[in-house]
């Protein structure tokens, strides 16, 4: 009996502490089920897709920095429509510059930079709630980048504006760089494809996991999560860690604007980007970070955006009617964090009773 | 006739005995004080009077009716009210609507009849001599008129009996002037009040009787007329003998701390000065202002006047700057100002030094896991691995983590604010202990505590306050209860009266 309790605790320990991953291989295992009912057999290129995805590379960097919102205790809805400023920033950057990579990279990051300054600033300065500023901002951001798009008719062709959106030109010599080798090729490893964006990605995400486990910054943005008012206390700048998350997020968007635009060519201030905040938040919940703040492991969000990923591929190829694709999502979204809340829970009630009936045994044979 | 007699009281949480056979009674139309030290017993008798825990020995009678094991209901029903000390109305409503809450008179149609509740509070107030407009919002009202709202509210329910848990500590003298005359006009009218207060002049200005209880034992009781402030605080405070080992007198160094007539919120015009190797103990009743001027000390609370020195040089500015002045701050009220949940042990033992120990940012891992180590073993911290939860650790060592935490930082003035809160005997006795260490290894040191007998083992020097204000300080040989309670409740001066 005691074997079994341990095997037990240590599976709840386990469980516990790589939910995120069990999460994915479940996601992956009902993946390979739908692909065998299509007569595919499940390999290496699959996963590769899942890897080289929008969802998984541009989300999954914009989660990153939701992460790091979230384990303060915070959120950020504007980071859709901060994709469509950055995006557009780095397309027009590039163009205007003559195909200058240079001068992309700094418009993109550069505007996201500012974006969430904006954000942090009301949030941390101003005291504002994060959710009625980000949802402020959130609009605000779509909708000035929508208005650029129709009015500046005097410049559209030299910067890449057409038929609604930013788009990247195609006459300069960078151009077959970062569009066809960095945007769209990958890296050949023993006959498994990983793109050069994952890559990015990958990197991202092991200099985010550095930066929350072991430096001193880091510790400090889950002290404020966990209790902002011990925190204090302990000399941590509360406002400027609060101030701080937002400008991180905003700068990632950058990053991700820069793939929007390497990997897609456009960006439409109308379409893209669309609920992109809730699929980042989606990725960290689903990997495993606690939306009330404190808890939670980069590593995870990494997974999360795979899983999430994975469940937008599984609804694409499973022959649901369009109209029904959000409301799988929504339940899949849901039942995970069901399971995750729902299973202490449970653990607990079981412990419970185990200690009643051990005091019930012993007062028997105390009797 | 006595309203209420509560006789032969006993209850236990656990092996702990919170009442033994204790006794108490209020006579119809009286005001009683309820005295007794922080842990005396005096909340757990209210709860038991008015429900909310049972008594395990003992019987309640009130109004002619007997009660073994009353429900809050029964208890409400007969005429009981507890005014709680944090306030219960409902600021977003009107006064009426608060007196009226749950209780509302409805028209015939089932709507609320604002005309006639408006009318019926206005007599009500009118009877009691209170001067509030029933239609202002209670966000308005001042808190005396608050407290005086509650009160009527209690009224209004027909309570026979209410207790007032400490009324007066966020009112103005005039304010309590005009709470006292109304509570004597209500006890001429024959509604019986039990009064807890620990400010002495208050209960010789309102009370009729009174009741001391010390460590869950009766005392004694009277008329207020036949006793005095001294009798009773050597009543509340006992002859109890606190060893004084561990108490050693050491050669004091330079003047580290220069408190110059400082001001902040809750307390003004502040000065003294703290020396190398000194343990000063700053003691006064909750809202006295100790608390309020450490918090100003280690930067967290605004100075509004005078200054601070430290090593020389005036300092202000956010607690990071404290902090690179030396200063350290272990807070009071550990779980919600020191522990970090969600951290590991080792994480809550270094998040203080991260914020001063230069720009390096990544953490050295195994240095930290060595100094932990060394800490874990000097304080004796009863703890599994360094990166189990902090949650896992008992109250006493989560603390011990904590002294570690400033130890880190290096600081050589540690400011405590009541170290010892929550924390069982054992581990109070060795903190005092670490305390003591500290002092003779060349720290500066200030306690903040409510506890009497612990000043009396460690400090050097005891500064009292009342209201705001130093009221007395004394020399280590000078330290007694009985005169640190005079000082801290003013009964001095209530004396002359």
């Amino acid at each position: 009996m005691n074997k079994k309790t341990n095997l037990l605790s240590s599976m709840s320990k386990l469980w516990s502490h790589y939910s995120y991953i069990f999460v994915f291989l479940l996601i992956i295992i009902v993946y390979a089920f739908v692909i065998g009912n299509n007569g595919q057999s499940f390999n290496a290129g699959h996963l590769s897709t899942i890897l080289a995805s929008q969802y998984t590379v541009i989300v999954g960097t914009i989660a990153l920095g939701m992460s790091l919102i979230i384990i303060t205790g915070q959120i950020d809805l504007s980071v859709g429509s901060t994709l469509v400023i950055t995006t557009a920033s780095a397309i027009v950057g590039y163009n205007l510059s003559g195909g200058n990579i240079l001068v992309m990279i700094v418009a993109a990051l550069l505007s996201g930079f500012i974006c969430g300054l904006i954000n942090g600033l009301f949030v941390g300065l101003a005291k504002m709630p994060p959710f009625i500023v980000t949802l402020g901002t959130m609009l605000i951001y779509r909708s000035l980048a929508l208005s650029f798009v129709n009015a500046r008719v005097d410049f559209a062709e030299a910067a890449g504006i057409s038929s609604g959106q930013f788009k990247l030109l195609n006459t300069f010599d960078s151009y077959e760089l970062i569009r066809m080798q960095f945007g769209s090729g990958s890296l050949d490893l023993f006959g498994f494809k990983i793109p050069y964006i994952t890559m990015l990605f990958v990197l991202l995400t092991v200099l985010f996991i550095v930066l929350t486990q072991k430096t001193k910054y880091g510790k400090s943005v889950y002290a404020v999560g966990s209790n902002e008012k011990a925190a204090r206390l302990t000399g941590i700048n509360v406002t400027r860690v609060k101030i701080s998350v937002f400008v991180i997020t905003g700068l990632l968007v950058g990053v991700a604007g820069i793939m929007q635009a390497c990997k897609m060519s456009n960006v439409n201030p109308a379409s893209s980007g669309q609920s992109y905040e809730m699929y980042a938040i989606a990725s960290v919940v689903l990997g495993g970070v606690s939306m009330s703040g404190g808890r939670g492991k980069l590593l995870g969000v990494f997974f999360g955006a795979m899983s999430y990923c994975t469940v937008n591929t599984i609804i694409a190829i499973s022959g649901l009617p369009i109209t029904m694709q959000d409301t799988f999502q929504g339940i899949v979204l849901i039942a995970v964090i069901f399971i995750q809340t729902v299973s202490p829970i449970i653990k607990e009630k079981i412990e419970h009773y185990q200690k009643r009936k051990h005091n019930q045994l012993r007062s028997e044979n105390n009797d | 006739m006595n309203l209420l007699e509560m006789k032969h009281i006993s209850k236990s949480f656990g092996g702990v005995k919170a009442l033994q056979d204790v006794s108490l009674t209020v006579a119809k139309g009286e005001i009683c004080a309820l005295m007794g030290e922080n842990g005396a017993g005096k909340s757990t008798l209210m709860n038991i009077l008015t429900g909310v825990i049972t008594m395990d020995t003992g019987v309640i009678v009130f109004d002619g009716k007997t009660y073994d094991d009353p429900s809050i209901n029964q208890m409400e029903n007969a005429g009981i009210s507890f005014v709680h000390q944090e306030l219960n109305v409902i600021n977003d409503l009107m006064v009426y609507e608060n007196i009226f809450l749950n209780r509302e008179i409805k028209t015939k149609l089932g709507l609320l009849d604002s005309k006639k509740m408006i009318a019926e509070t206005q007599e009500l107030f009118a009877s009691l001599g209170v001067d509030i407009n029933p239609t202002e919002q209670v966000s308005n009202l001042k808190t005396s008129e608050k407290q005086l709202l509650e009160i009527c509210r209690a009224l209004h329910m027909d309570a026979k009996l209410l207790i007032l848990d400490e009324p007066t500590t966020s009112l103005s003298n005039e304010e309590i002037e005009r709470l006292f005359s109304i509570l004597r006009r209500m006890a001429k009218q024959g509604k019986s009040f039990i009064f807890i207060s620990h400010k002495m002049p208050e209960i010789f200005a309102i009370a009729d009787s009174y009741t001391v209880f010390r460590n869950g034992q009766y005392v004694s009781s009277g008329t207020i007329k036949e006793t005095t402030p001294e009798k009773m605080t050597s009543d509340m405070t006992g002859e109890t003998f606190s060893e004084k080992e561990i108490y050693s007198s050491r050669e004091l160094g330079d003047v580290v701390l220069n408190v110059v007539n400082l001001s902040g919120e809750g307390f003004e015009d502040i000065n003294f000065s703290l020396r190398k190797n000194e343990i000063l103990a700053l003691t006064g009743l909750a809202g006295c202002g100790a608390s309020e001027l450490m918090q100003t000390l280690f930067g967290a609370s605004p100075i509004e006047g005078g200054y601070i020195e430290c090593h020389g040089k005036k300092i202000s500015g956010d607690i990071k700057h404290f902090m690179k002045n030396k200063i350290a701050m272990l807070p009071s009220n550990r779980k919600e100002n020191s522990v970090i949940h969600d951290l590991t042990i080792i994480e809550n033992m270094y998040s203080a030094e991260h914020q001063i120990s230069g720009n390096h940012q990544l953490i050295n891992n195994n240095k930290e896991n060595g100094r932990y180590q060394k800490q874990k073993n000097s304080l004796k911290i009863k703890a599994e691995n360094a990166s189990d939860s902090i949650n896992s650790l008992s109250g006493g060592n989560q603390q011990k983590v904590f002294l570690a935490r400033w130890l880190n930082t290096e600081a050589d003035v540690l400011l405590f604010d009541n170290p010892t809160q929550g924390v069982d005997v054992g581990a109070k006795a060795e903190i005092y202990q670490l305390i003591m260490d500290f002092a003779n290894d060349g720290k500066a040191i200030i306690i903040n505590t409510l506890e009497i007998p612990e000043i009396m083992k460690v400090a050097d020097r005891c500064i009292v306050f009342y209201d705001g204000k130093i009221s007395r300080i004394f020399n280590h040989n000078e330290i007694n209860e009985k005169d640190v309670m005079l000082y801290s409740t003013n009964a001095i001066n209530a004396e002359g009266d």
